[in-house]
């Protein structure tokens, strides 16, 4: 095969996609931290799915018009830092096949090398023995053989010959990757592109059928990964505690709040009761919405009723909130607007209780695509919008939607979900925007992070031997107490992020974590540490036992 | 001899013995607890008022003095001929200073100066106090109207509160509006602008919010290097965290003096049990 037209380009990208969507548990188990958490092969498998779906449609010859296409929908699509990056590679590469319609040996040498440059031109500190190694030394060897004069298939092959090389060499350049025992994610996700690439252009893959969605419908969005890994977590007994999320209005008279309080308390969690002498606003999270409303009823008129699951909300309140908002009715635009990621339907109401516009679910298991941060910032009615990623794997993603929207834009680095929570803390609405964005960033700052999970698989982490299914906390996303029960490993994290200065302590719980059990630790934790004031939050994210922060 | 005095409302906060080292008279305002009328400092006290307010069953509000309240008190204190400088709670905030202004235009015999301090507690407080030292000083009344004016340009305020329920039921809240109903448990660190309440940040727990008001205060304090400040410290229900703070107060700022005390009933229907306020300015 001499040379690749768009015909051909086509198959060969729709091969990768089809190849690396079958691999990409291979390399989500890739992760250098035993986390389940940060799948680069999801993310990436995704991506490009999405990415050649913009090819369905497209009758072309043309293999800069192919790129091209791919380029646009891999940048829409892209979730996930290594998702973002391969976005960057797909743009390079359509850069290199401008104007080209048969793209010859030389072409496809000088795409791989604009893909890679490109690449690297998206990261700021650029890391050797990544997919951006890869990317480089498998682009040099293409060059070589395109100036050897050597056909598109040969230079292909010959770029796959040394990707694959490259990646074997991945932990001789970078130590977590020896410690862990794994070459790198994305270099392998590059290498599976590349590869079905190569097939596809033999002809020997059928690509008909795609079996993934470009946007997986909800269900389909707890990928395999996450339902294997269910089985960590049944080890909790117990369900979501209080899962209806129960709001009303009481109208009536003399109302004494906290009778209705102590009423209520013993019903449920993250209870909110406001109001004056004739109208009383009423939230709860419970098990039994009937008791509560059966008891305000006799107090007064109950208006405004709505009550949520929010354990299949947990699921679905992306798509929800985005109906719900387009039926509000808009007035002025606010000055500044936000949009928070973040992994559970407790932390959700959280974040819309402190000032959120949108809330995008996501984050732990399921990192958001640059187009569906996009449509959260597009929704928000504002000025200015400040996203909030609370995920180090969505600030990439974040910061390309930034530049997808025209009007301004800021993402606050926030890599967890506190941090995102200390931001908000120094929120001023009317303030500047760039006002806001230091300040946030100041309050970022302020606050420790500690998680606690489990282990995917067995690994080393300094003195720490760990198996697989262990216990595991990182502090500030750091591995520093395994083994033992939750509770021992929470408080093993709290220790290390206490000292003198702390203040507050807040846990906020996961998905599966039994609520009551959750407030005898918290008095445990209390106990432990007499000089701070600990809260206890359902935060309701899955695969984290607690996310808990320090300030 | 024509003499000056100095009136200042309940809303004031000065403790007793202050009041008296300086002669200062007070106008109590009202508190209201459904039907039953208490005066503050004279029908009720403090501890009892914090009491009533926990256990009772009704919400209190205020009741500004009437004009004939503050004829009765400035005909006690002042002779035909006299001055008085009378110094109170925020307009935006209550209509004690209308009561005053128009008491003194059915006394043509009195040459009475109504201040608006925009501010309220011991902010008032500090106001009255300025002028009680100028007047002990000899100073003019022009000359301590001026003091009073200035103090009152130089005063700042920061106050938490450990719920903004108080502040929202009572119709005093202002700006801070937008800090109502977060999940949370977060002390809302409070100031005021021009008269009116006005959110200054959001801290988590109480130790944060007061390390964030000396921070605060510290701001300011930059902006007049070479000046001594004076504070006052007021408190509801919370005389230890009011003493740490004056200790802190001492510790870190140039210091003229402290004045520390509770939140009356005046303010505290309208703040509640929890609160902590530091106001200042420079001397």
């Amino acid at each position: 095969m001499n040379v690749i037209q768009g015909t051909e380009l086509k198959q060969m990208l729709q091969a990768a996609a089809q190849h690396l969507t079958n691999e990409k548990e291979r390399v989500n188990d890739l992760n250098v931290f035993p986390v389940p958490d940060g799948d680069t092969g999801t993310n990436m498998a995704l991506t490009i799915t999405a990415a050649v779906k913009e090819l369905d449609a497209l009758e072309t010859d043309s293999a800069a018009k192919v790129a091209a296409a791919v380029a646009r929908g891999s940048l829409m699509g892209a979730r996930g830092n290594s998702g973002v990056i391969l976005s960057q590679f797909f743009r390079g590469f359509s850069d290199g096949l401008k104007g080209i319609s048969q793209a010859g040996g030389i072409d496809i040498a000088r795409a791989l090398t604009k893909a890679s440059q490109t690449t690297y031109r998206a990261v700021m500190k650029p890391v050797e023995g990544t997919m951006l190694t890869v990317g480089r030394e498998a682009a040099e060897a293409a060059q070589a053989a395109a100036e050897d004069n050597q056909s598109a298939l040969e230079v292909w092959n010959a770029a796959l010959k040394v990707a694959k090389k490259t990646l074997a060499d991945t932990p001789k350049m970078m130590p977590v990757l020896r410690e862990a025992g794994v070459v790198d994610a994305g270099g392998d996700g590059l290498v599976c592109i590349l590869e079905g690439a190569l097939a596809g252009l033999k002809g020997e893959v059928a690509v008909e059928t795609l079996t993934v969605p470009a946007s997986a419908p909800p269900e389909e969005r707890k990928e395999p990964a996450a339902v294997e890994r269910e089985e960590g977590i049944t080890r909790i007994d117990g369900q979501l505690v209080n899962h209806y999320c129960t709001e009303f209005l009481i109208k009536g008279q003399s109302f004494d709040i906290e009778a209705i309080r102590g009423r209520l308390e013993p019903e449920g969690d993250s209870m909110l009761v406001v109001g004056d002498e004739e109208l009383v606003k009423v939230h709860i999270h419970t098990d039994h919405p009937g008791k509560v409303l059966e008891y305000c009823g006799t107090l007064g008129e109950l208006t405004d009723i709505k009550i949520d699951n929010m354990k299949l909300q947990n699921e679905s309140i992306t798509t929800d909130d985005k109906t719900a908002e387009h039926e509000e009715p808009k007035g002025e635009p606010k000055p500044i607007g936000l949009v928070a990621v973040v992994p559970g339907a407790g932390l959700a109401e959280i974040f819309e209780s402190l000032g959120v516009d949108v809330v995008v679910t996501g984050g732990q298991t399921m990192n958001p695509s640059t187009e569906e941060l996009v449509a959260a910032v597009e929704q928000v009615h504002a000025h200015h919008v400040i996203v909030l990623p609370n995920n180090k794997n969505v600030i990439f993603s974040a910061q390309q939607a930034r530049e997808l929207v025209d009007f301004p834009v800021r993402v606050i680095p926030t890599r967890s979900v506190p941090q995102g929570i200390g931001a908000l803390m120094k929120l001023d609405p009317e303030g500047s925007l760039e006002d806001n964005v230091s300040e946030m960033e100041d309050g970022m700052r302020q606050v420790l992070t500690g998680e606690v999970t489990y282990a995917v698989r067995a690994t080393r982490a300094g003195d720490l031997q760990i198996e697989e299914e262990d216990i595991i906390g990182l502090v500030e996303g750091k591995i520093t107490a395994a083994g033992g029960s939750v509770s021992e490993v929470t408080l093993g994290v709290l220790n290390r992020m206490v000292d003198e200065d702390s203040s507050v302590i807040s846990l906020y719980t996961g998905e599966n974590q039994d609520f009551s059990e959750a407030e005898q630790f918290a008095e445990v934790v209390t106990n432990t540490f007499p000089d701070c004031e600990v809260e206890l939050y359902h935060g309701g994210q899955p695969l984290y036992y607690y996310i808990v922060s320090v300030e | 001899m024509a003499k000056i005095h100095v009136v200042t409302d309940s809303g004031g906060d000065l403790p007793k013995e202050v009041r008296e080292q300086f002669n200062i008279s007070v106008v109590p305002l009202s508190i209201q607890f459904g039907d039953d009328i208490y005066r503050d400092g004279v029908d009720m006290q403090v501890d009892e008022f914090y009491e009533k307010l926990r256990t009772g069953d009704v919400l209190p509000s205020t009741c500004q003095p009437s004009p004939a309240d503050f004829v009765e008190l400035y005909e006690s204190i002042a002779e035909p001929g006299d001055s008085i400088i009378s110094i109170h709670l925020s307009s935006k905030l209550s209509g004690t200073y209308q009561s005053a202004v128009l008491a003194s235009s059915m006394l043509p015999d009195l040459d009475i100066t109504a201040l608006d301090t925009n501010s309220a507690s011991i902010g008032i407080g500090l106001v009255a106090i300025a002028a009680a030292e100028a007047l002990q000083q000899g100073k003019s009344k022009e000359e301590i109207v001026a003091v009073a004016e200035t103090a009152i340009e130089e005063l700042n305020v920061f106050f938490m509160v450990d719920t903004l329920e108080y502040l929202k039921r009572n119709g005093r809240i202002g700006r801070a509006q937008a800090m109502m109903g977060t999940l949370l448990n977060i002390k809302p660190i409070l100031t005021l602008e021009e008269g009116i309440v006005a959110p200054f940040e959001k801290a988590r727990g109480k130790a944060k919010a007061l390390k964030r008001i000396l921070e605060a205060v510290g701001e300011i304090q930059q902006k007049y290097p070479d000046r001594k400040f004076r504070f006052g410290i007021t408190h509801a229900e919370s005389l230890e965290d009011a003493e740490r703070l004056e200790e802190r107060v001492r510790d870190q700022f140039p210091v003229h003096d402290v004045f520390i005390g509770p939140i009356g009933p005046t303010i505290g229907v309208h703040v509640g049990p929890g609160t902590l306020a530091v106001l200042f300015y420079p001397v």
